[in-house]
Parts: structure tokens; C-alpha cells; sequence
């Protein structure tokens, strides 16, 4: 079994098949490690590489190189999708990740359809798939993982949040028409970078955790649309990854609802604890990026060992990374699981 | 009287914990012509109400969706009630909030805004995303108690000692306060940048103003 490629293991370990030990990946997107340290040393920079597909594709390579992490991942941000949909966009700096500048719509009822097919023949998102064509191509035996913001997240950022997170209670019809919406553009991204190469999706919705919205509102707006994308890769044929951020506590009980063939949690959560309520789970994390940032090495190393040791499926960053963090930490990381 | 106005005062509270803006509003008029004083229905019933709001938050049966419709439930009362207010409550103290440069996470920011305010301060709402040194220059211009920065973000941490720093170069450390929160922020991150303050959550961070200013 030591044969098998980095590619192989992570679609093994995904289809809850055994493999030597752990994959260690990066996933990209909201958790992606496009850290200065990288980019000043090659040259191939943000926030140039936001934009131009080639840049995009040297970049993750140049992470998958350095790094250690066992994948390559696109895009380096959350703000495709809201792009798309007509949000302005931040598009920041170097060391700082792009954001929403304005939400495009003032409230879920408001909230137009536009066609999903025409919006993806445009802009920046043909960059993305194009970068993902490129490094799938050049990559073969490492997993590519293309990244969505999941659809409460991305609904967050065409509606302002704080309204869109009442009218989650307030306007229920109308939020639950967007995020169908939303979920069906997530769908038709995902599907396109699939048919490019990528190996598979990964999705992180910062929004839709049991600390912001509680079970109830999990259970009704995040669940049923993230499984709705989920199901919606699978039929493209490939498999799907899930971060759920912050304190799980409160909707713990409904992450085995959840249709993904990984779980990925922060720092706060106990993984090995979850997988011992949850043996059914595949689990994924969960390095702390505070410990990756500012403590030693040799921490680093011991934290992640004792999450091999946990069993911990893949083990990952437990959310997105520092710019700042060093890549002498993040080999610490990888060194660690690859020795195992 | 006392029964009336204690059972007006129980359903302001009442509708503003049910996030029952409609009947917030309604209620708000029916005490007002009842003869109930302003300030009263204010403090006994809309606080109270957002104060159990709280406190649902802090117990983990209210999320954010909740606390948001609550506090819409009792700006709506507010509107009704102020108008008529004789003379406005015992100022508290003057704080200048927002969300440091580089985060657009604003709910944590804004729930600490609104306990503020009902807990009698007056606030001075930068927004998100907003650089140290304009949180000093509005501290100076509304000579503000106590600067409060939010951050959910580690990547911009560094902001919030920033502002300490500013505020040492300028020489005016020890006229205002420094108050911290947000997700990746501890108590020992709180010292370690030299803030005065740490609240973990939106109710705290009232009880930590409160500290603060009496300490000014």
C-alpha cells in the first residue's frame, strides 16, 4: 500500500477504504495557505493571482511544492460566487484576502435570477476553471480540490448578512428561494471545474455554523442546501468535503444528516471525541492555524502527531491560515504525518 | 396602577424576548397612553427584555437570527418610546466601536452595540473594516471613554495593538479606554497588547464597560 499516490489516498480514505496512514492537505479556498513567505520567494503573487488563471495555477502549485500538502487547491478566496451574483468585491492586498465591499441586494425578496449557465461563461470565474484544467493536467497523482463557499455563506454576501440572517426567521419563502438559487449556481460551478479535472470539492460555509444560526435554523437553511450541493457533485462523480466553523456543540447531532464524505471542524472541536459519538463520520483537521502562526515548530510536530494517533482521517489546518504563518510550521505538519 | 404598569412592562419585555416587533410597537403606544412614564418602560420593560435575550444567547437557546429580531423588536419600542422621553437616562460614558481593518465580520460588533446602548451608553459606530488610526482621531474628536474593537479574524489582530500604540505615541494612553473581543481574542491576547479590557460575549462586554468607565 505504499504505493499509492497522494491522489489515490485521499479518494481512498473519502470512499472509507484503508490506506497507509493519513493524507495532510491544504484544501484551498476559505482554508487555503497562499502565505507571504511563498509568494514573496516566487514571485507569483496575490492579488494578481485572484484573477489571472495561469497566476492561479502557479501559485497552488507553488504551495503544493513548498508547503508539503499533499493537494493542490483553488481559488484563494470566498468571493467568486458573490462575484458572480453582482457583489463588489475587495479584492485586498498581498497579505490580506479579498472580501465583500457591497452586498448587491437589500433584502431575500429582492433577491433577481439570473441565468447560471451565462453568468459561468464570464469573467473571473472562467480563470478559476482554467487554472484547475492546468494543474489537474500538469498534477496527476495529487488530488486537485476546486472550493465552493458553501450556500449560506455565499447567500450572506449578496444580501447583507445581518438582514439576511433575520430573514432567515422573518422571510423564510424568500430565503429559502435564494438559497436554491444560490445552491443550484454552486452546483453548476462545481460540476464545470469537475469536468476540467479536479478531483474533488470542498466546501466551507463560515456562516452557517451552530454558533451563529443554532440547530433550528442549521437543521432547516444549512443542512438541507449543503446536502442539495453535495448531492449535486456527486452526480458529476466526485466526492465532497465539508468545514463547518466554530463550536460544533449545538449541531453536532446533525452532522451525520450531512451527505459529505469528510467533515472538516476548527481547533475547538474535539475530534476524536466526535469520532467516537459519530464512528460513521470521516473526519477532517484540525491543526490549530493560531498554533501554525505563532508557536514553535516543534508544537506543531506534537499536536499533529497526536492527531494521527487520534485517528483523525485526514488530517488538514483547522481553518483558514495566517498570511503571516512560516512555512517551517507547516513543514512541521506535514513532515509529521508523512513519517507516520 | 402598579399591576397595570407592572403587566405593560412584563409584555414589553415579553414581546421583545418573543421577537414580536408588532405587538413591541403596539405595547409601547398602550403604555404611553396608559400615563406610563418613557424612560420607565424603557428601562423596565425594553432592556429588561433584551437583557433575557441575552441571557437566552449566553444559555444557547437564542442564535443570532434571534438576538437580531429581538434587538429589531426593541429599536421598534425605542422609536415609539423616546420621543417622549423627559430627560434622557443617566449617561454612562461615550465609546467608540468597530471592526478593525481587514474584517467585515460585523454581528458580534453590532450586538455589542446595541447592548451598549440600552445599557445607557453613547455610541459612536465605525462600522467594519476600519483602520487604528481613524478609531483614535473619533476617539479624540467625541472624547471618548472607551475605544471597543471587535475582530473575528487572527489575520487582523494586529490592528488592535495598533491602536494601544497610537494612542502611547500620541500621549494619550490614560484618556481613553481600550476594550477588546471577538472570536480569536483571549484575555492573555487582551494584556499582551495592552488593552484595558476583554469581554468574551455582548452582555459581558456591558458589565466590562461599566467597569471601565467607572475607572476613568
Amino acid at each position: 500500500m505504499s504505493s499509492l499516490s497522494p491522489k489515490e489516498r485521499l479518494l481512498r480514505v473519502l470512499d472509507k477504504k484503508s490506506v497507509d496512514r493519513p493524507p495532510v492537505i491544504c484544501t484551498g479556498g476559505m482554508m487555503n495557505a497562499a502565505i507571504v513567505e511563498v509568494m514573496t520567494s516566487t514571485g507569483n503573487t496575490l492579488p494578481d493571482a485572484h484573477h489571472e488563471g495561469g497566476l492561479m495555477a502557479a501559485l497552488s502549485a507553488d504551495i503544493h511544492a513548498m508547503t508539503g500538502f499533499e493537494n493542490l487547491g483553488i481559488p484563494f478566496c470566498m468571493t467568486v460566487e458573490a462575484e458572480l451574483l453582482g457583489s463588489d468585491i475587495d479584492f485586498g492586498t498581498l497579505a490580506c484576502e479579498p472580501k465583500i465591499a457591497r452586498e448587491i441586494f437589500p433584502s431575500v425578496a429582492q433577491v433577481e435570477q439570473r441565468d447560471i449557465a451565462t453568468m459561468l461563461k464570464s469573467g473571473r470565474v472562467v480563470e478559476i476553471i482554467q487554472a484547475g484544467y492546468r494543474i489537474s493536467r500538469q498534477h496527476q497523482d495529487s488530488p486537485v480540490i476546486g472550493n465552493l463557499t458553501g450556500p449560506i455563506s455565499t447567500a450572506a454576501s449578496i444580501v447583507d448578512p445581518v438582514t439576511f440572517l433575520k430573514e432567515l426567521r422573518k422571510d423564510p419563502a424568500n430565503s429559502h428561494r435564494v438559497l436554491d438559487y444560490v445552491s443550484d449556481l454552486l452546483i453548476a460551478f462545481g460540476r464545470e471545474m469537475i469536468t476540467n479535472g479536479v478531483t474533488l470539492i470542498s466546501i466551507g460555509d463560515p456562516t452557517a455554523t451552530g454558533e451563529i444560526l443554532g440547530p433550528k435554523v442549521f437543521n432547516e437553511f444549512a443542512v438541507p442546501y449543503l446536502n442539495k450541493v453535495i448531492d449535486g457533485i456527486h452526480a458529476a462523480g466526485a466526492p465532497v468535503i465539508v468545514h463547518i466553523c466554530g463550536k460544533i456543540q449545538s449541531v453536532k447531532h446533525s452532522l451525520p444528516h450531512l451527505r459529505a464524505n469528510a467533515i472538516s471542524t476548527d481547533a475547538l472541536v474535539n475530534l476524536r471525541v466526535l469520532k467516537e459519538e459519530f464512528p460513521q463520520l470521516t473526519t477532517m483537521g484540525n491543526v490549530s492555524t493560531f498554533m501554525l502562526e505563532l508557536t514553535e515548530a516543534e508544537k506543531v510536530a506534537r499536536h499533529t502527531a497526536q492527531l494521527v494517533k487520534d485517528g483523525i482521517n485526514i488530517i488538514a489546518p483547522a481553518c483558514g491560515l495566517s498570511t503571516a504563518t512560516t512555512l517551517t510550521a507547516i513543514r512541521a505538519m506535514t513532515d509529521t504525518v508523512k513519517e507516520q | 396602577m402598579s399591576g397595570k404598569k407592572e403587566d405593560l412592562l412584563k409584555k414589553l419585555a415579553d414581546a421583545v424576548v418573543d421577537m414580536d416587533e408588532k405587538l413591541t410597537v403596539a405595547t409601547a403606544h398602550e403604555s404611553l397612553a396608559e400615563g406610563l412614564d418613557a424612560y420607565e418602560a424603557i428601562d423596565g420593560g425594553l432592556s429588561r427584555g433584551m437583557e433575557r435575550a441575552g441571557q437566552l444567547f449566553e444559555e444557547e437557546e437564542y442564535f443570532i437570527p434571534e438576538l437580531l429580531m429581538c434587538s429589531d423588536a426593541m429599536y421598534a419600542g425605542l422609536d415609539v418610546l423616546k420621543p417622549h422621553l423627559k430627560t434622557t437616562g443617566e449617561k454612562k460614558g461615550t465609546v467608540v466601536i468597530g471592526v478593525i481593518e481587514g474584517d467585515t465580520h460585523d454581528i458580534g460588533k453590532n450586538m455589542v452595540r446595541i447592548m451598549l446602548e440600552t445599557g445607557g451608553f453613547e455610541v459612536h459606530d465605525l462600522g467594519r473594516d476600519v483602520p487604528p488610526r481613524v478609531f483614535v482621531d473619533k476617539a479624540k474628536e467625541v472624547n471618548a471613554t472607551i475605544i471597543g474593537l471587535s475582530t473575528l479574524m487572527t489575520t487582523t489582530m494586529d490592528g488592535m495593538g495598533q491602536v494601544v500604540r497610537l494612542l502611547q505615541e500620541e500621549n494619550i494612553r490614560d484618556r481613553h479606554k481600550v476594550m477588546v473581543g471577538g472570536g480569536p481574542i483571549s484575555p492573555g491576547f487582551a494584556k499582551k497588547i495592552g488593552a484595558d479590557g476583554y469581554a468574551i460575549n455582548a452582555a459581558e462586554a456591558v458589565k466590562v464597560a461599566r467597569e471601565l468607565a467607572g475607572a476613568v
